[in-house]
């Protein structure tokens, strides 16, 4: 089955996660992974949690695979798998998707064949303080039949919502009280290891 | 480029100051010193000291200093107006100032008055071709438009003069990266370990890359350079210890079938993972099985 037709729904811890990763860092490329599964029904991608893998260097494998594989290990257990991949790029009118962020993808498509790409949408965030805009501030992107990722218009079919419909204004209540700067992602934790990248007390 | 300790002096002082425990002025002075990027806490510390007569005066001439270092955090913020305002006030303190010609020329950068900046920096370099700043702001300008390849292009040139410029090496080194142009970053991560050896961070990216590129020989090359970072920062540095790790195991992988000779020692493997396992025993034990599986799965079955 390819993705033709799926929904990607993403939790809104997951999906505040990865926003909040990319205001800690305004300046840089950002990226990290989404861990979820297949809906029972087959018809949905559940996005469950997200992980932020780094802020330097997206495109150097070594911390990339060491991230993964403690990551495929951790989340195996729990019954989820990797199921896709965000980007978010350092300059603010780019709206395209890199060869860094393809390349991961193909990886993350290999073992996940429905996996997503979620690009930043820096235009949607930064309109997300006139409250009206329920929809995540990402763009979708799936592999279609000739191998390349392309972007899901979000006109029309809502294939990429937020599971809890507050999601944003749950966001924009964050974004106020500067909660990035609590945001641990994989570089945080290769520089010292305390510091836990599962991000446990985040929403507390 | 930061040290540990560095950055917790100056994460400690942003909190007291941050608490309204005074301190304001130390902070701001560490932020110059060590070259971070802080523009909201700058902008926003600096702004009170300055719009505050007393404490302004009480810095004597470092007033001006604040105000430049308070106008690039504003223009970082994109709070235009108060850069436009501090700008002023220099440009009428110091009217012949090309320092002050600078920091109006990165207003309209800041501004997206791509021409204009162009403009400005051109004359700039007329004038005085051999301004390092002016020219970097130039590869900043490309930059910020996407202009990528101009970007490299002025980078490169520059370097051609200025080759001993460690920083500028290692912007192009990630522009590369980012660009996933590997060959090209590897050179000048060699430029850097040659011009300093015995910083560990040159021989860490340099590995990485190596790593990335891939095949034997890199993987052999990059093993060696995870070694001197190692070597060089007393096993303190995990991403070098895990790089180790990733190498043996590739290398093994890669080594398949081929004569075993070629496999060195595995001690080197061995000792980094007892020094991981170690260090996540110590400070972040609740990680230490996920550790120790995830290491046995890139253990090659030798």
């Amino acid at each position: 089955m390819g993705s033709g037709e799926l929904r990607y729904e993403i939790a809104q811890n997951a999906y505040i996660k990865l926003v909040l990763h990319a205001l800690k860092h305004k300046a840089a490329a950002v990226n990290g992974v989404l861990l979820g599964r297949l809906s029972d029904r087959g018809d949905a991608v559940e996005v469950l949690d997200a992980v932020p893998l780094f802020h330097s260097h997206l495109g150097l494998l070594p911390n990339l695979e060491i991230s993964l594989l403690l990551i495929e290990e951790y989340y195996g257990s729990k019954g989820m798998s990797i199921v896709g991949y965000f980007h978010a790029n350092e300059r603010y009118d780019d709206t395209e998707l890199g060869g860094i962020a393809r390349n991961i993808g193909d990886h993350i498509f290999r073992y996940f064949p429905q996996a997503a790409v979620l690009l930043l949408d820096n235009k949607k965030l930064e309109a997300l303080s006139n409250g009206k805009d329920r929809s995540p501030v990402m763009q979708l992107y799936t592999r279609d039949s000739s191998k390349n990722w392309k972007l899901v218009s979000s006109d029309g079919s809502n294939r990429l919502i937020t599971k809890e419909p507050t999601a944003n204004v749950v966001l924009l209540d964050y974004m106020t009280s500067e909660k990035w700067q609590n945001v641990v992602d994989f570089d945080d934790h290769l520089d010292d290891i305390s510091k836990d990248w599962l991000n446990p007390d985040l929403f507390k | 480029m930061v040290t540990k300790s560095e950055e917790e002096q100056l994460n400690r002082l942003e909190a007291q100051v941050d608490n309204a425990g005074g301190g304001a002025w130390e902070y701001l002075c560490l932020v110059r010193k060590l070259k971070v990027r802080r523009p909201d806490k700058v902008l926003k510390h600096g702004l009170a000291i300055l719009n505050d007569s007393k404490k302004r005066s009480a810095l004597g001439t470092e007033e001006w200093t604040l105000c430049e270092q308070v106008a690039v955090a504003a223009m970082d913020c994109q709070s235009l107006d108060v850069a436009k305002d501090c700008i002023k006030v220099l440009r009428k303190r110091f009217p012949d100032s090309k320092r002050v010609g600078r920091l109006e020329g990165m207003l309209l950068e800041a501004k997206g008055l791509w021409a204009e900046a162009e403009k400005a920096y051109s004359s700039f370099l007329e004038d005085n071709p051999f301004d390092q700043v002016i020219h970097k702001r130039r590869v900043a300008l490309a930059k910020a438009q996407g202009n990528i390849t101009t970007a490299i292009e002025c980078l490169n040139k520059y370097l051609d003069t200025f080759m001993a410029d460690h920083d500028a090496w290692r912007e192009l080194a990630e522009i590369y990266v980012s660009l996933q142009m590997y060959k090209q970053a590897a050179f000048c991560y060699e430029e850097l370990i040659l011009s300093q050896p015995t910083n560990p961070l040159h021989h860490l990216a340099y590995a990485d890359v190596l790593y990335t590129i891939g095949g034997l020989e890199n993987l052999q090359a990059a093993k060696k350079y995870y070694a001197s970072t190692i070597n060089l920062t007393g096993g303190k540095n995990r991403r070098a210890l895990f790089g180790v790790c990733l190498c043996t195991s590739a290398i093994g992988q890669l080594s398949k079938g081929r004569n075993k000779e070629d496999k060195d020692s595995p001690e080197l493997q061995s000792l980094a993972v007892a020094a991981l396992e170690k260090d996540y025993k110590q400070r972040a034990p609740g990680k230490l099985p996920l550790l120790t599986s995830a290491l046995k799965s890139l253990r090659v079955s030798s």
